[in-house]
């Protein structure tokens, strides 16, 4: 079997995975009470404002749906994004500036199992606010449907491709100074500008192609076809686009971290 | 000035100690001073680390035998910390050969890890969560299961007489208490080999001796310790036999006294100077030829060939003599400080 290709998958170490994930869900723990206002009474505010305020003037929309059903799934996914994004860039920024991953990195851990360590807590840190989130709009009524539950999967996508995505800012930046740009230069923009709050085809012809390509785009155009149960092939290529995204990310983010650990 | 720790945690710590196969190395050779690659539990041969085109470690070789403490001394820039990252697989080397209990670290870097015990120059500890979890979440990361972690995190927390700091903040403790949690943390696997990186720079003098007390306990019980230091008195309290650094070469090794022996003699003259004697009591020394070296309001003069410095020719001044140390050492071989700052 020697012409036979073999995967060049390097073998992942458990323990250096579940070890990571450890530490961030200890640390959690001793914060809970604080870590829930992040989590949900931020997004919930958001929601509540922006779906009975402006749900009140917009009333219903696009073929009779209520505007708080509408909005429901993008602020979910939008509140999964920056806790995933925040996570990797601004937490990771720290634990490379206090040492932490020096220490870390002692025992039998690669960089490569370290960040999928790093992306699958930021996607635990997602899948939390779409939970909190979602139980709430689920008792004000704004999602109503055993398809909402498909909410969870974008959240995983999206908690997937913004952890790989704020590693990349972790590694990169110089200061906690310039990544603070994460926020105000992407994750808000993004946050505002991805069909969240009002539907992509109300935007100028020309910003709409830039739009649809933004990374946060498929993941709430996922999570809005699960909740008003509209799901065609379009949701398919967001699924791909979302994957497509992480496969260059992840790659990227390894690599930019082992230059700044591993000198 | 602290006590010792009660010795009753000493002798648990012993019976739960390293294992045996390493102090049985530590017996078989501890006359041998060739090692190779065989039965060397470091070996480091022609090592080079480069950044850029600066020449951090330029061809540096040695080796460090089982139960043996093995100190790499010179001052800041001389290429010991680069060494020690290297060593625990932390940076890429630039060329030569490392092996740690027989493993080669540029190709078995994860098993490297599995057996090293490493004190990483800075503390590296976690804010955010307590100094017993920061023992605990270490030892899970590293293989041991959430119980033996518990239990060895409580283990080393009382040989460094932390156990009633267990639950509190990590920036509540002192210093002193925060670097010996980072080498307890790297006691947490029972490692047969053990890396510091200047173990107790940074810390007040009584912090420092209580780390070289907890050191010397943790040495008797065998381990193998490679440790960089650029305090004369730590390499020489501690270590066995000490490797001389500077700019990424080594100039000399040996055991502190035969150092001492060789380059700087069994004494030094301490020349006091009186008012207005200095510039003719240094053209005096400089007509001799010994090498000397101005602390403060007295000349300390090396003798040459190990001999006793004579200095009964200079006038006007009181002469006292004080045992030699490596820092005269360092001073014969460079004609520098061995601390600048």
């Amino acid at each position: 079997m020697t012409t036979t290709m073999r995967l060049a998958a390097p073998r992942v170490r458990l323990r250096s995975v579940t070890g990571i994930w450890m530490r961030h869900f200890v640390a959690l723990l001793r914060v809970w009470r604080v870590a829930m206002t992040w989590f949900l009474i931020e997004p919930a505010f958001i929601l509540l404002a922006v779906g009975f305020g402006i749900g009140r003037i917009v009333g219903d929309f696009d073929e009779a749906v209520p505007y708080a059903v509408f909005v429901t799934p993008g602020i979910i996914i939008g509140s999964a994004m920056f806790h995933a994004l925040f996570e990797c860039s601004w937490n990771s920024y720290h634990r490379i500036d206090n040492r932490l991953y020096e220490t870390m990195l002692t025992t039998p851990l690669s960089v490569s199992e370290m960040a999928i360590g790093e992306i699958l807590w930021a996607t635990t840190r997602a899948l939390i606010t779409t939970v909190t989130v979602g139980i709430f709009a689920a008792a004000l009524g704004w999602l109503d449907s055993w398809t909402s539950l498909g909410v969870l999967l974008a959240a995983i996508f999206i908690g997937v491709q913004f952890g790989a995505m704020g590693l990349i800012f972790a590694a990169l930046a110089p200061n906690t100074h310039s990544l603070s740009l994460v926020f105000t230069v992407v994750a808000t923009p993004l946050y505002f500008f991805s069909g969240a709050f009002f539907p992509i085809s109300v935007l100028p012809e020309w910003a709409q192609p830039f739009a649809w390509a933004a990374p946060l785009t498929p993941g709430v155009h996922l999570a809005r076809g699960f909740v008003m149960g509209s799901l065609d092939i379009t949701h398919l290529w967001s699924v791909l686009y979302m994957i497509g995204l992480t496969a260059v990310i992840y790659p990227v983010a390894v690599h930019l971290l082992k230059r700044r650990l591993i000198k | 000035m602290n006590g010792p720790p009660p010795p009753a945690c000493h002798r648990r710590f012993l019976l739960n100690g390293t294992n045996d196969a390493m102090t049985q190395v530590s017996e078989r050779d501890s006359n041998n001073t060739s090692a190779s690659p065989g039965d060397a539990v470091i070996y480091v041969r022609d090592l080079v680390k480069k950044f850029g085109s600066i020449t951090a470690v330029d061809g540096l070789s040695f080796s460090v035998r089982g139960g043996e403490t093995y100190g790499l001394l010179g001052p800041n820039g001389a290429g010991k910390t680069s060494t020690m990252r290297m060593l625990s697989a932390l940076s890429p080397i630039s060329g030569g050969e490392l092996r740690v209990a027989g493993l080669d670290v540029t190709r078995q870097g994860k098993e490297v890890r599995q057996v090293l015990g490493v004190v990483t120059q800075h503390d590296g500890l976690d804010t955010d969560v307590t100094v017993k979890q920061n023992l605990e979440l270490y030892g899970y990361l590293a293989g041991l299961s959430r119980k033996v972690a518990s239990e060895r995190a409580a283990e080393v927390l009382e040989f460094f007489g932390l156990s009633d700091r267990g639950g509190s903040e990590v920036d509540e403790l002192s210093g002193g208490m925060k670097r010996r949690l980072a080498i307890a943390r790297a006691l947490m696997t029972r490692p047969r080999v053990i890396i510091m990186d200047e173990p107790t720079t940074g810390l007040d003098p009584q912090s420092r001796n209580r780390v070289w007390e907890e050191l010397a306990v943790l040495k008797s019980t065998g381990v193998t310790i490679l440790m960089s230091t650029h305090y004369m008195e730590e390499a020489s309290t501690l270590c066995d036999r000490v490797a001389i650094m500077d700019h990424g070469r080594m100039l000399d090794e040996g055991a502190p006294d035969e150092l001492v022996d060789r380059h700087a003699g069994s004494e030094v003259a301490q020349v006091r100077l009186a008012n207005g004697t200095r510039d003719e009591v240094i053209s005096a020394l400089a007509g001799i030829g010994y090498p000397y070296r101005e602390v403060g309001a007295l000349i300390n003069v090396n003798g040459r060939n190990g001999e006793r410095p004579d200095v009964s020719s200079l006038n006007g001044v009181r002469v006292s003599y004080r045992p030699s140390n490596l820092e005269d050492v360092f001073l014969a071989i460079t004609g520098r400080e061995l601390r600048e700052e």
